[in-house]
């Protein structure tokens, strides 16, 4: 089977929250009393409930106001450091790359919310369990699109073969030309949302320039993980070859009774 | 019991010692069903994962009071190194491991034991620490919770290993030690191999507890 990506093209986004709302519907998450403070993104960041979340920010260049509208969600690594934490295996890679949640196994030790470089997973105290975006598991696997890209009016979502998405997003990325880059495919082995940004990555709130694994779950999961097995083997088998080579200490003698005889 | 015998452990010592013992291969074999998936299935028994998960952090509840204690009883004696005495004992290993005619004399414990006793009680602190923001992480921030987990990866690595050489030298390495912390009571003359100087000082003081 193969990759698939979902290709975010920030360039035609008009921030209707069309796909907020389309995950929501699928998903069966209502949303949650909110209050206003003064801007339109609402909830205020992903949430339990919200799995994606339109990003509005205002950016001032000489003199004149933008504003951009980023579609945050799952990035869906293909070296995705909350699978490496994972302890029950409830997040996995499925056969399109995607990285799913099986509910039932979660936990909610939280490893995957300090895991994640993109700081996406979300922790519900109510069911005590994580939950994020699975980019539709249920309707990818059933050959539809996912609910935020069907939802999607302008054709900023897409979904589709990673060949053919990579095409589009660079043929895209040149034709906007200046800023505009091909963001995910080359961090964190690729990652299976992809945007199309028409300015530097750096100018994105919440959006990190280099993402990669920690370097913290690298020395955990690859180093000392291995290592822990390997020096307690190293020790158990010392230890036999220590009794079997050079011999238990010699701890009787004496003139006593006891001491000969051993004690009790 | 047999005549005499020595005193070496106080009933409270050893009350401490188990309880640190038990909490911490029960910490230990629960940890080890959460940090490899091929050890899942420590979790079978308890009914899964989650369960495992709560085993886990309420032993270490009965693993922190276990540790402090053991830090106050034994730091004294264990905790300090005193020189030039104990590099003598580390030239030679203590004899373990290879033939040494005349092993340098050690206090109650040898320089072996107070780095057993260090390890313990660094990283036994460390387990604690990283171990209780693990629990609760939110609301700390991101990049401190992320080495919390590699901390106590590090201390399980230490304390692991070193609970092997511990579990060896305190039963078929030494013969005749379990009865320190079973009973209290150990035979004179392993008294004499294995805390000479502690020996010769007791009974000049006249505090050894010898049994009639």
């Amino acid at each position: 089977m193969s990759e698939k990506i979902k290709l975010c093209d920030l360039s035609k986004c008009t921030g209707c929250r069309g796909c907020q709302l389309a995950c929501k519907q699928w998903n069966q998450l209502p949303a949650k009393q909110t209050v206003n403070y003064g801007t339109y993104q609402n909830p205020p960041d992903l949430q339990p409930n919200t799995w994606n979340v339109i990003r509005f920010q205002e950016i001032s260049e000489n003199g004149a106001v933008d504003w951009l509208f980023r579609h945050d969600a799952c990035m869906h690594c293909t070296d995705a450091a909350c699978v490496k934490v994972c302890p029950s295996g409830a997040l996995y890679h499925t056969k399109y790359g995607t990285v799913a949640l099986d509910s039932a196994k979660c936990i909610g030790c939280k490893e995957c919310v300090f895991a994640c470089p993109f700081e996406v997973p979300r922790y519900d105290p109510e069911t005590d369990k994580v939950i994020k975006c699975d980019m539709c598991y249920s309707r990818i696997d059933n050959a539809m699109q996912p609910a935020c890209v069907k939802a999607c009016p302008t054709g900023a979502l897409r979904f589709g073969d990673k060949k053919e998405m990579l095409q589009i997003a660079y043929a895209r990325a040149k034709e906007l030309g200046g800023d505009a880059s091909v963001y995910g495919d080359t961090f964190v082995d690729g990652t299976h949302m992809i945007y199309v940004l028409p300015r530097k990555a750096a100018v994105y709130d919440r959006l990190p320039e280099k993402p990669r694994v920690p370097f913290s779950v690298i020395a955990w999961k690859d180093w000392l993980k291995p290592l822990s097995l390997l020096a307690a083997g190293g020790v158990v088998g010392g230890a036999f070859l220590h009794y079997i080579i050079h011999g238990p200490k010699d701890t009787s003698g004496g003139g006593d009774q006891a001491s000969r005889e051993g004690g009790e | 019991m047999k005549k005499g015998m020595i005193k070496v452990s106080d009933s409270f010592e050893r009350i401490v010692h188990w309880c640190m013992a038990i909490s911490c291969i029960i910490l230990m074999i629960s940890g080890l069903g959460m940090m490899f998936h091929s050890f899942n299935f420590i979790a079978i028994p308890v009914g899964g994962l989650k369960n495992l998960k709560l085993i886990h952090n309420f032993t270490g509840l009965v693993f922190i009071p276990s540790l402090l204690f053991a830090i106050l009883i034994w730091w004294k004696e264990a905790g300090i190194f005193r020189f030039p005495e104990d590099l003598e004992w580390i030239k030679v290993a203590g004899g373990y491991l290879w033939h040494v005619d005349k092993v340098p004399e050690t206090g109650k414990y040898n320089p072996g034991q107070k780095a057993f006793f260090w390890a313990v009680a660094f990283f036994g602190v460390v387990m604690i620490v990283t171990g209780l923001i693990m629990w609760f992480p939110l609301g700390f921030p991101v990049k401190l919770v992320r080495w919390m987990y590699t901390l106590h990866a590090l201390g399980f690595f230490v304390i692991f290993s070193f609970f092997f050489v511990h579990l060896y030298l305190g039963t078929v390495g030494v013969p005749g030690s379990v009865s320190a912390i079973l009973t209290g009571w150990v035979t004179r003359s392993w008294a004499e191999k294995q805390c000479p100087k502690w020996l010769k000082e007791m009974e000049e003081s006249g505090k050894l507890e010898v049994s009639e």
